[in-house]
């Protein structure tokens, strides 16, 4: 394999990189004619370099209490932040009792999970039980029962699993309890495997859709995820047009507004991937091989 | 030291196996304590919607609730199979499951396959970096971006075929684009994601194994099939089992976002239908009837991966149950 160049090396590499530009061209577009004017977008003068460069379609969509984005994007930000922490608290936590040996009740518990896993209730029943708690248009839903995916529960239980027990031993010794233990001993030495889980949490919780959608009436509650939907999406009674707007003499087409919105909903993923890539990469692999 | 824990082990071993169950429990009072958050949301979250299905089986009421409501058996079941409609939806859920299956499995694979010919070490990293990225996105975003593309007045899609002097095409409200728009959306997500897994395990193959080929005068072609693709047949086989369940219900979120009501024809699921029963209705919700078609919808994709499961059996190690 490591002979000179022939013709199959070329063709594949280029194809290989028009492939690449295919993921990320959409993308740049997108950017593109959420700076552009409006006018040159229709004229498809817009293709990978924005034309009459403005901020306009931006500051528009953060003003205007139509469409609610500036409130979409603070609960954006809220169920991300606390839906993340609770759920990497609550996940970790659980997998690192489960994963203690003298803990007997481990095999029916993970059982339990695995169980509840691969067979999952549905809609609707799921719907009647987050009824009765009260979880119906309450910021509560988006926290609660998202607390423990199982497919992270595992990785993080293997993970611990390979931890050996003579540091457990050792502080047992020393008199700490379990929970001194978990919080002073594991918890800092598992910050890789935290972060991964952490990363995929936070990615699931943003771009929650379905959760929002069925519970989440109030206006006021809703994400940027359903925002969008509503506005770029939806055509039916649910959703609203987006209309063109004229904001200090330029024009801003309900394209440039609904690309803003779209950009504006992925800066989280764009600015933390290069950082994160390689904590998904492992984290899937841990995930698909040992399990 | 010793003596104590001779005496207490003893002990031990005559008490029976409930006493020794409340000895555990006392020993290990704190790690109980840890676990009841976990515990709730495995009893509340997990556990408790399994009963809920129950009201497949009610004429169910919310009124009533679930413990008052009245027991019909199968009768939700038969209403909804004698509704001709039925028909077309298990079809749409089927043909979209099986076309997303047919194009969405092997793509990463082959992808994998010839990124790792790539000499560069930059370029093959780079360009496993950028397809990696369209998995990260919501759907929400995908689709807004797929409408902007192919929207009739402004998306490129269109104005590359004005100027080819072809009329603007009506994606989003043909239904025989749904198919096709949904695979490619759903191939264009994931393609990069599923890939990983086969780049690892094919950096795993000994390299001696390519030399012995090499020596007996096979080329890049050969090689790449009777090599790097029989060393990986065991990862395709797990791949296939672990993603079958998945592959087989269909991305809710994505047929929600792409249909409407012109295209139902092709479009509408089972998994969107048993949402409208309970979520989009014009009168009053049906929870009984949603509750049923959903438990249908789980219970043939459940036979499915089971009848995958056991053919996968028969052509290799590779099984999870």
């Amino acid at each position: 394999m490591k002979k000179k160049s022939t013709a199959f090396d070329y063709v594949n590499t280029i194809l290989l990189i028009l492939l690449a530009l295919v993921c990320i061209y959409p993308f740049l577009n997108i950017l593109c004619v959420s700076l552009s004017d409006g006018k040159a977008v229709m004229a498809g003068k817009v293709y990978i370099w924005p034309a009459d460069a403005n901020i306009y379609a931006y500051k528009y969509i953060l003003s205007s209490p139509r469409l609610g984005v500036l409130q979409a994007l603070w609960n954006s930000v809220w169920y991300t932040g606390v839906g993340t922490v609770v759920a990497v608290f609550v996940t970790f936590m659980s997998a690192y009792v489960l994963s203690r040996k003298r803990f007997k009740a481990s095999k029916v518990i993970m059982t339990l999970f695995l169980i509840t896993y691969v067979f999952e209730a549905g809609l609707i029943p799921n719907y009647i039980i987050n009824r009765s708690l009260g979880l119906v248009n309450n910021p509560l839903i988006m926290i609660l029962p998202p607390a423990i995916n199982t497919f992270y529960l595992i990785i993080s239980k293997s993970f611990l699993n390979e931890i050996p027990e003579s540091i457990e031993e050792a502080a047992f010794i020393d008199g700490a309890n379990d929970f001194q233990i978990f919080s002073k001993i594991f918890f800092p030495i598992s910050k890789p495997s935290i972060a991964t889980i952490a990363l995929f949490y936070a990615v699931t919780r943003w771009n929650d859709f379905l959760n929002p959608l069925i519970y989440l009436q109030n206006d006021a509650l809703k994400p940027l995820q359903l925002i969008l939907y509503s506005f770029c999406i939806s055509t039916d009674r649910t959703g609203s047009m987006l209309e063109n707007v004229m904001v200090n003499g330029v024009m801003i087409m309900h394209s440039n507004i609904a690309d803003a919105m779209i950009f504006l909903t992925i800066i989280p993923i764009v600015i933390a991937y290069p950082f994160a890539q390689k904590y998904f990469t492992k984290g899937i692999l841990v995930g698909s091989v040992k399990e | 030291m010793i003596n104590q824990a001779a005496v207490t082990t003893s002990q031990r071993k005559k008490k029976g196996l409930l006493q020794r169950a409340a000895q555990n429990l006392k020993d290990s009072k704190l790690l109980w304590i840890m676990l009841i958050p976990g515990l709730l949301v495995l009893v509340l979250f997990k556990i408790a919607p399994i009963f809920g299905i129950a009201i497949a089986f009610q004429n169910y009421s919310p009124f009533l609730g679930v413990f008052k409501s009245e027991w019909v058996g199968f009768k939700n079941f038969q209403t909804f199979l004698s509704d001709p409609y039925a028909l077309t939806l298990i079809k749409n859920t089927v043909l979209l499951a099986f076309w997303t299956l047919i194009f969405s499995f092997p793509i990463p694979v082959v992808f994998a396959l010839f990124l790792n010919e790539v000499k560069s070490k930059v370029i093959k990293t780079g360009v496993q970096t950028v397809s990696f990225f369209p998995y990260f996105i919501s759907t929400a975003v995908a689709v807004s971006i797929l409408i902007s593309f192919v929207s009739p007045s402004e998306g490129l899609i269109n104005i590359l075929l004005l100027h080819m002097g072809i009329k603007p095409i009506f994606f989003m409200s043909t239904p025989g684009w749904f198919i096709p728009l949904y695979v490619i959306l759903s191939v264009w997500q994931t393609f990069g994601y599923n890939a990983i897994v086969y780049l690892a395990a094919i950096t795993g193959i000994d390299t001696t194994l390519y030399e012995a080929a090499d020596m007996d005068g096979a080329g890049r072609w050969k090689q790449m099939f009777y090599v790097t693709l029989p060393s990986i047949k065991n990862m395709i086989v797990t791949m296939f089992i672990l993603n079958m369940g998945s592959i087989l219900s269909v991305d809710i979120n994505k047929v929600l976002m792409m249909y409407n009501p012109s295209i139902y024809s092709t479009a509408d699921v089972l998994q969107t239908y048993v949402y409208r029963m309970a979520f989009a209705t014009n009168g009053f919700p049906d929870y009984s009837l949603g509750a049923a078609v959903g438990l249908f919808q789980s219970v043939f994709a459940f036979i499915l991966v089971f009848a995958t499961n056991q053919v996968s059996k028969k052509f290799s190690e590779s099984a999870i149950f």
